[in-house]
């Protein structure tokens, strides 16, 4: 690996570094790169004990961007869960759907970390994530032992080291604390999302609510999919995603306009969040009428097939008599 | 206002597609934030301070008014990139570039930098994540050391790596010392926040810009004074400074006009 790499790119360095710096599993993560790309790594985290994970030991991809570490990882789970889509990027603000809140000095190490961190909280329908039930994700944490990877050829049961008796994870303050961060995030952007007609924003911790970047999911989101599931056994029933999603551009697009004034330093993005939640109302609106529209289409539908039900059998009748 | 309707017109679409309408998002972003790299260096050649007059309306009378109280004091000018880490990057190149000069300084400098990877190590940064970025932050300051033309100097910090790791350093050098400070700082921070997740949302992260409270934490941190002349739509038709911190002699000066700092020599 060392001849194929440019040792002067940054990336590649810290890689290396990191490869180096993880290369022994502990009893509750373990990464390494493919042997034939530097770019892609794969993972296994513990459930963390005291959750519905506990006993569960899951797999996944993470996939490292080009000006890494300026720019996240992306983290893709392999193995169902519960909590997490199976195949899909992840969204963590750790993660490549809010590049802006990641941080150079995290590593590949944090990002497991906060992954283990993050399990147990709330997915509250934000991208990527499951709300399952417990005894959903007890009965998946046990199947997830039996999941061997193909490409990295791991064995669920053998990748990490077993877990100390004491079971007093040394980490598991960092965890809760980088949870703590991250799911802080998730709420806020819950909240815009939802876009009440609340004037007050959310407390502006600025950058948070509008995501100028989600460049990465547009990355190659058919080709992680893909990849993901020629890896990983058929992700279960996915439940849908939640309304949040469209409001996204529009936060977006008033940072960006932001970003090209380079307004002020402490005003922008409360702004950006005012307005954004002004705007929630004509797009509730316009959801409606699409649902309302979808109605009355399938209604009709269903009257012209009842219709022709009834003809062919009418016709049907006649032929008979 | 223009922007606040052109976005109902568009409202209409998210519904039906948002999927490519995110990718056109994108797609946009990524032109307007080429554009902003073709148009603008990460660091410009020096320039005659006349050029400021031309960015503005000749009858903008508020700031005419305040770029003629500018050249009283200032005769050239040289710009920065306005991606949000324009104060990093006018800092390193200013002070670096004083350093060629000024070798005591620069002796000075180069103990207080090279001492302060252990200090973020014993505050808990990761070594081996902040190594890299201390090492390219070492590497210029021996390259200052070895006097090399200015262009040399120039051409590093417009080199996007090792420009951005050097933005990184001094944004972890912030980062430290408004955490080991952070009794005093605690004050100054707005929204409930602690220091330590100011740190994490506003001072490392990448693009984020910085305001008063970042701009006295590194200059304390590496023992560098630095004016300030802040020129706004302010009435008054002069200029205001500000020393970080008070009452120092300043080396190093930047003008901010609302969002984004250059850099300014006499």
């Amino acid at each position: 690996m060392e001849n194929k790499y440019n040792l002067k790119s940054p990336a590649v360095k810290r890689l290396m570094k990191e490869a180096a710096e993880l290369r022994d599993p502990t009893e509750h993560y373990h990464a390494q790169p493919l042997e034939d790309n530097l770019f892609e790594w794969h993972f296994s985290v513990r459930g963390p004990p005291d959750s519905d994970f506990d006993g569960g030991v899951y797999h996944g991809r993470i996939v490292l961007p080009p000006e890494y570490p300026m720019k996240p990882p992306s983290i893709i789970l392999l193995t169902p869960n519960g909590r997490f889509e199976v195949g899909k990027k992840i969204c963590l603000s750790i993660s490549g759907h809010h590049p802006e809140t990641w941080q150079p000095s995290w590593s590949i190490r944090t990002a497991l970390i906060a992954i283990i961190g993050f399990m147990p909280t709330k997915g509250e329908g934000a991208i990527g994530s499951l709300d399952y039930t417990p005894e959903e994700r007890r009965s998946l944490a046990k199947k997830s032992q039996d999941f061997c990877c193909e490409a990295c050829e791991s064995s669920m049961r053998t990748a990490l080291l077993p877990p100390s008796p004491d079971r007093e994870p040394p980490q598991d303050h960092e965890a809760q604390e980088l949870a703590q961060q991250i799911s802080f995030k998730a709420d806020s952007r819950q909240a815009s999302e939802s876009g009440g007609a609340t004037s007050d924003p959310p407390t502006p911790s600025p950058g948070e609510s509008s995501s100028p970047g989600d460049r990465d999911s547009s990355e190659d989101p058919l080709e992680d999919q893909a990849e993901g599931s020629s890896l990983a056994p058929p992700p279960p029933a996915e439940r849908s995603e939640g309304p949040g999603r469209p409001l996204s551009p529009r936060q977006r697009r008033a940072h960006q306009a932001h970003q090209r004034r380079e307004t002020p330093p402490p005003l922008p993005h409360p702004d950006a969040a005012r307005r954004t939640l002004a705007g929630a109302g004509p797009r509730g609106r316009s959801q409606a009428g699409t649902a309302v529209l979808i109605l009355v289409l399938t209604l009709a539908l269903a009257a012209l097939i009842f219709r022709r039900l009834y003809l062919a059998q009418e016709y049907k009748f006649d032929y008979e008599l | 206002m223009a922007e606040e309707k052109q976005e109902s017109s568009q409202g209409e679409m998210e519904g039906v597609n948002c999927l490519a309408y995110d990718e056109a998002i994108i797609a946009q972003q990524d032109r307007i934030q080429q554009e902003i790299a073709t148009s603008n260096p990460l660091v410009s050649d020096r320039q005659a301070l006349t050029v400021l007059q031309n960015e503005y309306a000749q009858d903008d009378s508020i700031y005419q008014l305040k770029i003629k109280d500018l050249h009283k004091k200032y005769s050239y000018i040289r710009k920065t990139r306005p991606d949000g880490n324009c104060f990093y990057r006018a800092f390193g190149f200013s002070h670096l570039e004083s350093l060629l000069e000024d070798s005591k300084e620069l002796q000075r400098f180069k103990a207080v930098a090279s001492k302060s990877k252990l200090d973020l190590v014993n505050e808990g940064f990761t070594e081996f994540t902040i190594e890299d970025f201390h090492n390219t932050f070492m590497d210029l300051i021996e390259l200052c050391e070895k006097q090399p033309g200015l262009k040399e100097l120039l051409g590093s910090f417009n080199d996007q790596n090792v420009s951005d790791y050097v933005v990184v350093y001094l944004r972890l050098l912030t980062s430290g010392y408004l955490q080991r400070e952070h009794g005093f700082f605690q004050h100054f921070i707005e929204g409930g926040r602690s220091v330590k997740e100011f740190c994490q949302q506003e001072v490392e992260p990448m693009s984020k810009e910085s305001d008063h409270i970042h701009i006295i934490a590194l200059a304390q941190a590496l023992d560098v004074s630095i004016l300030v002349e802040y020129m706004d739509r302010g009435e008054g038709g002069t200029v205001n400074h500000h020393v970080f911190p008070e009452g120092s002699i300043p080396r190093i000066f930047l003008l901010y006009r609302p969002g984004h700092y250059d850099i300014l020599y006499k």
